[in-house]
């Protein structure tokens, strides 16, 4: 770590982040493998287990569409769902803020409490804590979850192929959208496209090599993980990237880039080209945006084509800020 | 995305035309366009613009992105009003820019009471709570009227407000450049009209910001080239009218009064910034004390100012990529979205 202190860049999920990271040295990992993963992964048996972990900072707490305790259910249910894990159960840790309405908090257990029974995904441990006013601002969340992969799924790690297909399960930008509505107070019918993917994922794991959720740094910073460890590239076709008119208007008023946008409840899955239509079929029975939108192809790196060329699509850095003028 | 491909097709053609016939009459000679506003660079490197134009023209981008031209010293000013414990709010790209030492960014993480805003307004709300807040007015005639706005409202602003006409005219006389039009601000002609640029005896075309527009803009200025016509054309009237924004323009000139403006790498240009006119609201004023303290900034060895007119490329920058990238910016051109090092760092060129 360059800093001498930190700074909202480490916490924007870019290239700062992972120098962080990497700075703490931290390598004993025993017998877990996919530790770099949305989930890490231990042996069990002939199938294999898979954990994770995240902590949720928004504002506005509340939003469009969502809270904070429904991003928080869903974003650690889907970093297990993309690594083709059946989620087993997950943990819910609150740290609240002295003066924090009970009504509100009341609003977000509700929202984790109703996908906990739709989705059949128990919470089975916890931890509450209170800080002083002022120490913290309004409500931390964290949730870890656990799930298996059973023996017939091979783990998300097969390797990708020239020819292979990427594909979107549904339009960029509308969590992001949301939320921005509420920074930058600006009415739009957008509401979060926060989810969890486990119908998803059970509809297309056998027919795809990979999937990724596009969640902080997006499109841009998951197709160029995906490459990052082989020698070939990505290209997407600007054209056929779904978003809805309302979500490219906002970010072009904004001066916001729509592929470095989170999304809480999409992703992209790489398949074979001979399977891409089924994968697009089984995904759209769930949202009807959902397409292919590019394709693994020689070189490196991800590459955007549009009507007039193609350029390059980097790893985002920094923090998402509007253009001033 | 592109809204209108077969305008952008026609534009090309007759572009490619009318450049042909250029050359016809000179020679080889290179046409050399400058696009003033980061806005338009973006676009450019974004779609490819450069690669798809005739090989005797080329483009070259100026000192048109607002971050990039704020001086290094104007920055370490309100870190150092940061550090002494006054409030300030600036917009969320200022706060990356590297100082002598830290970024506000930075100062705020290490003072706290650094603010970012989007619009002007939240500066009134953030008032009610830190009455003494001074707001860092920065960028072109675009976000002026908005500290205008303040200043009607009695916040305290500490201006380093820029006006792009004279920093044309200045560009359009240097011999090291040799510029034969430019692609002029459209979001800047909006507030301040297209007959402010009547003084300038250059070609320029008023632009918009999608592919095609830039285009448009493009195939005007090679007309106004082929005949000799020193004039600005208006290639954008679907925003930027023939008298701009009169209340805008009023608002200006009630609460601000034209000064000589530092501008970072191009150095001190006669006439070309706004300070606050009255002194009660001017925080340089109100802070002279804690201000007068602030060091000349030490030398980085980045080559923003050149860059900033167009005479080299970021790669001719001995720090591009090297000790300056976007997570660790050295130069102000590798900050701003719409700086020309982080436009062509984020574009792979």
């Amino acid at each position: 770590m360059k800093k001498e202190f930190i700074t909202l860049a480490h916490g924007s999920g870019g290239k700062e982040m992972e120098e962080l990271i990497e700075s703490l040295g931290i390598s004993y990992r025993g017998e877990w493998k996919d530790c770099d993963k949305d989930s890490a992964t231990l042996r069990l048996g002939e199938g294999r287990l898979c954990f994770t972990t995240d902590s949720f900072v928004v504002d506005p707490i509340f939003f469009p569409g969502g809270d904070i305790g429904h991003l928080a259910f869903c974003g650690t249910v889907n970093d297990l769902c993309v690594m083709k894990a059946k989620p087993l159960g997950i943990s819910l840790a609150l740290v609240i803020e002295e003066g924090f309405p009970a009504a509100d908090l009341e609003k977000i257990l509700s929202s984790i409490k109703r996908l906990s029974e739709e989705y059949k995904i128990p919470i089975v441990t916890g931890d509450t804590k209170v800080m002083e006013k002022g120490k913290l601002d309004k409500i931390i969340i964290n949730t870890s979850g656990v799930g298996l992969i059973s023996k017939e799924e091979k783990a998300c790690d097969e390797k990708i192929a020239l020819g292979d297909k990427v594909i979107l399960s549904g339009g960029l930008g509308e969590h992001a959208t949301a939320l921005l509505s509420k920074r930058f107070d600006f009415e739009t019918r957008i509401t979060t496209d926060s989810k969890p993917l486990v119908k998803e994922m059970e509809a297309v794991k056998g027919i795809i090599r990979l999937a990724k959720d596009p969640t902080r740094g997006g499109l841009a910073a998951i197709l160029n993980e995906i490459v990052s460890k082989s020698s070939i590239g990505i290209e997407i076709v600007e054209d056929d990237v779904p978003a809805k008119p309302e979500v490219k208007k906002a970010v072009e008023m904004l001066g916001i880039n729509l592929y470095e946008l989170a999304c809480e409840g999409r992703m992209v899955c790489i398949a074979p080209e001979e399977k891409a239509d089924a994968v697009v079929a089984a995904l759209k029975k769930f949202n009807p945006d959902a397409c292919i939108i590019g394709k693994v192809v020689e070189g490196d790196g991800v590459s955007v084509r549009t009507a007039l060329g193609s350029r390059i699509l980097p790893t985002p850095s920094g923090r998402i800020v509007p253009r001033i003028c | 995305m592109l809204e209108s491909e077969k305008e952008i097709k026609q534009h090309l053609k007759e572009i490619k035309r009318i450049a042909s016939k250029i050359k016809d009459k000179q020679g080889d000679k290179t046409i050399t366009l400058m696009e003033i506003c980061g806005g338009h660079t973006n676009v450019i490197m974004k779609y490819g613009i450069r690669d798809l134009l005739p090989r005797n023209i080329r483009l070259i981008s100026g000192p048109g992105c607002p971050v990039c031209v704020s001086s290094q010293k104007d920055i370490d000013c309100m870190i150092e009003l940061a550090h002494q414990g006054v409030p300030v709010a600036t917009y969320g790209d200022m706060l990356r820019v590297p100082g002598s030492k830290y970024s506000l960014d930075d100062a705020r993480a290490k003072y706290g009471k650094v603010f970012e805003v989007y619009s002007t307004t939240e500066v009134l709300e953030l008032k009610k709570k830190h009455p003494d807040i001074v707001f860092f007015g920065i960028g072109f005639e675009t976000t002026a009227p908005m500290s205008a706005f303040l200043l009607k409202n009695k916040v305290a602003v500490y201006s380093v407000h820029k006006l792009v006409p004279p920093a044309v005219e200045i560009l359009a006389s240097d011999k090291d450049i040799k510029i034969d039009g430019f692609i002029s601000p459209g979001h800047v002609s909006t507030i301040i009209g297209r007959k402010a640029y009547d003084n300038i005896r250059v070609p320029q075309a008023v632009s918009g910001f999608t592919p095609e527009r830039i285009l448009r803009g493009i195939r005007v200025l090679l007309e106004l080239i082929r005949d000799k016509k020193m004039i600005t054309v208006n290639a954008y009237p679907e925003a930027v009218k023939e008298e701009g924004n009169v209340v805008a323009q009023k608002l200006l000139q009630e609460t601000f009064i034209i000064t000589d403006s530092d501008w970072r790498g191009l150095g001190t240009l006669p006439k070309s910034g706004l300070e606050v006119r009255d002194d009660s609201l001017n925080a340089k004023k109100i802070y002279a004390k804690i201000l007068s303290k602030v060091p000349e900034p030490k030398k980085t060895g980045c080559r923003c100012g050149e860059i900033l007119k167009g005479t080299i490329g970021p790669q001719e920058c001995p720090l591009y990529r090297k000790s300056c990238t976007p997570e660790n910016p050295v130069g102000a051109c590798m900050v701003s979205e719409e700086g020309s090092c982080a436009i062509a760092y984020r574009y792979g060129k």
